[in-house]
């Protein structure tokens, strides 16, 4: 659904010449998902990655819907989750209880892979509402599933656009919690391991293990360091040494434009 | 209607929302823009049932045509989304100028209040909702009697507990339902079980009325048993312009449509005249919608579902 939905990258955007931002966002994605590993979904770029990984280094990856779709192999293009094309050939139907129950609330799901309308320093995730400069809210989706699987999946990753009011150094709400005022997820009584990754047009950001704030981990190929900068709401760990994201192979484009989006509608 | 009429559990909508007392507590089974009970809505719209408190996993189409009708005053929902064709706007504009009570949950927690109501829990605990707003908004608004913070009696672990849901009716939208309300699902099932189970009065419209010996060829399938179904009402192409799985698919022009007048409340009253208040039933509706060349266009391949 929407909330699990994820902001699409700038519309056609090159970061090199060639290769759209959202398709080194995918690429990005997918190989943070190792062979084997159960993983929840949220449509859009996130469900893109999840495919491209299943289709090259981790073909036995499981790939769960919170509606209660497993392992589905959509021959079109599904607009939301409860899109019946997102139900075609799937290894099993059933629903929340089970996807989001037995399967994650159980702890047995790897990654939980969201969208956000705002996520800030320490990882925490908005997707109910946003704050207009005259004090007025906007309110949109609310949680869904984005709460259950922030506060559950062992590594949470977010995929998202990468503009400073989107990263705020607090966000406007807190519908899914990361680490909450920078405490570990054991003192706030979670289960679930917490962000892990944040994809975005720009850079792949990651979180400091002693203070759980942001830390670039990657920078994509064509962006300054200082644009990034610019372009964040909070401060970020620099590393001495940034290295840049490694681009889609040629195999990897070609599966993405060629077989899994053809019709760009998530890789704009 | 089937052409035996009103045998044993088969009734209309129009008859079964005349059971249905304003203030009642009513969970919805749609999702998003799938499987909508718009048949029922439409009828609760048309009889002004009012004061109405509506439960549902992930709000669509349906809750927001009923609190864009003014019926609503309380709403307890998981999230909401018309999918790709945005947030839902009638349910928004009501929460930004609090025209309405608004609990939000999650769709876990949604599940579990369903899931401890079917069980005849009165509570449930689970590890989501902790350390958010969503829980602190609960707290301190609506949702102050339904959540509390508790640790585990043998562990010592932090949960938040919830109250069990147990709705006055609950409603569902099925592919196929026998007349004793034998009810089968196809495609995911998202919280049906649960919010179905967990009602109070339990009603179901179903696409097609199929005889028990067909129910009887696969009750592996059979997610909701007739005993447990005060009526069914016979509606096919009772979701649309939502979709159902090997049905149909969700009418995206009228989609579109139904977004565009719900930008703005005056618009939308044109909506409601329109496809509401100036239709008899819901077959004056789909005739409004391009009747029956419409609904072959939306009719779902057998093979691909949709």
């Amino acid at each position: 659904m929407s909330s699990m939905q994820v902001s699409e990258g700038t519309k056609g955007k090159e970061l090199v010449p060639g290769i759209r931002a959202t398709e080194i966002m995918a690429a990005a994605g997918a190989r943070e998902l190792r062979d084997g590993e159960v993983v929840i979904v949220g449509l859009g770029l996130p469900e893109v990655a999840t495919v491209l990984a299943k289709r090259t280094h981790a073909p036995r990856l499981a790939a769960l819907l919170e509606v209660g779709v497993m392992n589905s192999v959509p021959k079109d293009t599904p607009v939301g989750l409860a899109d019946s094309r997102i139900f075609y050939r799937a290894t099993c139907w059933s629903g929340f209880l089970d996807v989001m129950g037995m399967n994650l609330h159980r702890g047995v799901v790897d990654a939980g892979f969201l969208g956000a309308l705002e996520l800030d320093r320490f990882g925490n995730i908005n997707t109910t509402l946003l704050k207009q400069e005259s004090g007025k809210v906007r309110y949109i989706n609310g949680s869904a599933g984005g709460n259950d699987v922030a506060s559950l999946a062992k590594r949470v990753m977010v995929i998202m656009r990468h503009e400073k009011r989107k990263l705020p150094l607090a966000v406007a709400h807190l519908t899914s919690p990361g680490f909450v005022g920078g405490r570990s997820r054991q003192e706030l009584g979670l289960r679930g391991g917490g962000p892990w990754r944040v994809i975005t047009d720009m850079a792949v950001l990651g979180f400091d293990s002693v203070t759980h704030s942001a830390a670039l981990v990657s920078l994509h190929p064509g962006i300054r360091l200082e644009e990034l900068i610019e372009n964040t709401g909070f401060p970020l760990h620099i590393p001495k040494e940034v290295p840049a994201t490694p681009l889609p192979t040629a195999e990897e484009l070609r599966l993405l434009r060629e077989e899994i989006d053809p019709k760009r509608v998530y890789l704009r | 209607m089937s052409a035996s009429g009103t045998v044993g559990k088969v009734k209309s909508a129009a008859e079964v929302v005349q059971g249905i007392p304003s203030g009642a507590h009513i969970a919805l089974g749609g999702f998003a823009i799938a499987r909508n009970v718009i048949a029922v809505v439409h009828e609760l719209i048309r009889q002004q049932k009012r004061d109405l408190t509506i439960s549902q996993g992930v709000v669509g189409l349906d809750t927001d045509l009923l609190v864009g009708a003014g019926l609503v005053k309380h709403l307890i929902m998981g999230g909401g989304s018309l999918d790709r064709f945005g947030p839902v706007p009638c349910v928004n504009r009501a929460r930004e100028t609090k025209s309405l009570v608004c609990e939000d949950y999650t769709s876990l927690s949604m599940c579990f209040r369903y899931l401890a109501g079917a069980l005849g829990l009165s509570f449930i605990p689970i590890k989501s909702l902790i350390a958010s707003e969503v829980l602190e908004r609960l707290e301190a608004g609506a949702g102050a009697g339904d959540v509390q913070r508790m640790k585990c009696p043998f562990t010592g672990e932090e949960y938040v507990a919830l109250r069990a849901l147990t709705p006055d009716v609950s409603l569902v939208h099925v592919q196929v339902a026998d007349r004793e309300g034998n009810c089968q699902i196809d495609g995911p099932r998202w919280e049906n079980e649960e919010q179905a189970k967990a009602g109070r009065r339990l009603i179901v419209v179903a696409e097609e009325i199929v005889s028990t010996e067909y129910i009887q060829r696969s009750p592996e399938r059979t997610i909701i048993p007739g005993h447990r179904v005060e009526a069914v009402i016979h509606q096919p192409f009772g979701a649309v312009p939502t979709a159902v799985f090997r049905r149909y698919d969700y009418d995206a022009e009228h989609l579109r449509l139904y977004v565009e007048h719900a930008q703005e409340p005056k618009r939308y009253q044109e909506y409601l005249k329109k496809f509401v208040f100036d239709c008899r039933d819901h077959s004056e509706y789909l005739e409004k919608l391009g009747g029956a060349k419409r609904m072959e266009q939306l009719k779902a391949d057998p093979v691909l579902g949709y």
